[in-house]
């Protein structure tokens, strides 16, 4: 079973009066495995928010169909299962950080006794215990955030949905959301990360999906997708020619950055030590070997430009 | 469903048009007072110091019946688009609730919220009364028609709330509800005694419309007997069918005629807001 699965997913908006249908969601098969850190990627405009509405059942796809834990998305047991933080968002902020979570766990059926024990760990979690009895108006962005976050595991949901939860906050609290996201995937759930943050999604998913107008161009575990390049960056105390020959050997492109960097291209990726042993060699002093590695920066670019052509 | 309802009073108490409303209605309660004042200031019969009193009580009926429905719509209206744009519901709709749960859980919220309202501002009118002559009891036998003005005019802002923004469907429902009264009271008596089909069929269709003027003829009944000798009385010409169609009588299927559109609007409502899109 996939936590989120979908089949020839569909939408397209009609406007009202004139202009033409704006196909948001085309034909989207998406499979997302249980207990993973998903992260869903795409332009501005990919259809993104689209899907995830589709996902959590406010929007109705004009084809096909999308499961959530094995039940339609959109079903009563689906949301039963789910939390999710939206993009935009607004709380009733004449309640405080407490009362907002006992009116979300009500809603979502929590029982008393359980729910209170959680409005407490939540609220630990996300950095806003001391907080707890102060209104929501009060809060900054970062912190109203926080508490989107708060009421999205308050009740314990096998699958979260975040879309852009970083999108507000300063580094510190990056680094707690990544830190809530890392605690959810140690219990076993499965997030599913929204974000234009390419590093921060790097940092915490295991998978991805890329999206552009409407379809998955690409899919996978991050670690299939992202290749290592054989180009290497080799400081030694000091460039000589003897160096430069002996690398020259090895490498198929040899370029001194400065006087003590070298940046070279081997075929195979593994030839890259040879690299290391050619240095030695010539009588170099290795100060520092560096492989680069492709981010997933690169990759986005490079396929969302290999689609536009 | 119920925490929806919660949720929603708790929202109304702090609206602006809530703070509004009680701000106009104790400038109002002050006038309450007049009839006691002028009898004091400058003497007069009893009977005139009673009609005054009369005068007040039916006065102080069509404030709270106008009040209730002005903060019927104004509540009602931003009760579900205007809710969606302003991102209130984003995290409330992916909880294990379905829509009809939310649609009705604040409109019953509204409901409950104007009907308390309503109750209260009678009560204070009924006091206004017993301190200035005895306690009366008019405004209550017509309290459970007075309090079906929110709900009908806050249940039509509503089913428009489910496609339409706050403004539009404020501004809808004012438009009906204006149309409606047009009909009744200046249309109605242009008709009768000109005795022009068109216009009779614009005033039978206004009550399609909105049914205010069968609402109106439900409370009046009530109060009837406040009337002054010589107002709103028949005039002493005309066929018995331009002064039926003048002074409708109420009709048994008044209340069921109401009820049902106060229902099928909810239900349309209900129906679209289910249907629709949201995002």
């Amino acid at each position: 079973m996939w936590a989120i699965e979908t089949r020839g997913l569909r939408k397209v908006f009609r406007p009202l009066i004139g202009g033409n249908p704006i196909v948001a969601v085309d034909n989207l098969d998406l499979q997302v495995p249980v207990g993973c850190v998903f992260g869903f990627l795409g332009p501005n405009g990919a259809g993104k928010t689209t899907t995830i509405q589709m996902l959590i059942g406010n929007v109705y796809p004009t084809a096909g169909r999308a499961w959530v834990l094995g039940y339609p998305a959109g079903s009563i047991a689906a949301k039963r299962r789910l939390g999710f933080l939206p993009e935009k968002f607004q709380f009733h902020d004449f309640l405080t950080a407490e009362e907002l979570l006992r009116l979300h766990g009500r809603l979502a059926r929590m029982e008393r006794g359980r729910l209170q024990r959680r409005i407490d760990e939540v609220l630990e979690l996300v950095g806003l215990a001391e907080r707890r009895k102060s209104k929501i108006r009060e809060f900054s962005k970062g912190m109203q955030q926080r508490i989107g976050l708060a009421q999205a595991i308050l009740h314990d949901p096998d699958l979260v949905i975040l879309d852009e939860p970083t999108s507000a906050l300063d580094p510190l609290g990056r680094r707690r959301v990544r830190e809530v996201i890392q605690y959810l995937k140690q219990r076993g759930k499965t997030v599913f990360l929204n974000s234009h943050l390419l590093s921060e999604v790097e940092l915490s998913c295991d998978y991805v999906a890329i999206l552009n107008k409407g379809r998955v161009v690409k899919q996978g575990p991050l670690e299939e997708l992202l290749v290592n390049r054989s180009v290497v960056t080799i400081e030694v105390s000091q460039i000589t020619p003897a160096i430069m020959e002996a690398l020259q050997r090895v490498a198929r492109k040899v370029q001194p950055l400065d006087g003590r960097r070298i940046v070279a291209e081997v075929e195979q990726e593994q030839r890259v030590p040879e690299l290391a042993r050619a240095v030695v060699a010539a009588g170099g002093e290795l100060w520092s070997f560096q492989a680069q590695r492709e981010t997933l920066e690169d990759l986005f670019i490079q396929t969302i430009e290999e689609e536009g052509k | 469903m119920l925490t929806i309802t919660m949720l929603t009073i708790q929202e109304a108490l702090r609206r602006r048009a809530f703070i509004g409303t009680l701000i106009l209605l104790v400038a109002f309660y002050g006038l309450s007072f007049l009839p006691k004042a002028f009898h004091q200031a400058f003497g007069g019969r009893p009977e005139s110091f009673e009609m005054g009193v009369n005068l007040m009580i039916l006065f102080g009926v069509d404030i709270i019946k106008f009040f209730s429905s002005v903060l019927a719509i104004l509540l009602c209206a931003g009760a579900i688009t205007s809710d969606i744009e302003r991102g209130y519901l984003a995290a409330i709709l992916p909880r294990p609730l379905h829509r009809f749960e939310l649609f009705v859980g604040k409109w019953l919220g509204v409901m409950l919220f104007c009907s308390a309202n309503v109750v209260v501002w009678t009560a204070m009118l009924w006091l206004s009364v017993a301190l200035q002559t005895k306690p009366r009891a008019e405004m209550w036998h017509a309290l459970p028609w007075v309090l079906l003005y929110p709900v009908l005019y806050g249940t039509l802002a509503m089913a428009l709330s489910s496609f339409c923004s706050a403004a539009i469907a404020s501004m809808l429902t004012v438009a009906a509800g204006a149309f409606a009264y047009f009909a009744d009271h200046f249309l109605r008596p242009l008709a009768a005694f000109f005795d022009v089909k068109l216009l009779q069929t614009v005033v039978y269709l206004s009550e399609w419309v909105v049914p205010m003027a069968v609402l109106k003829r439900l409370v009046q009944a009530r109060v009837d007997a406040l009337v002054p000798p010589g107002m709103d009385e028949a005039p002493p010409f005309g066929s018995e069918a331009v002064l039926m169609f003048l002074k409708p009588p109420v009709r048994a299927l008044d209340i069921t005629y109401v009820l049902l559109y106060i229902v099928i609007a909810l239900i349309v409502g209900l129906i679209i807001f289910q249907r629709r899109d949201v995002q």
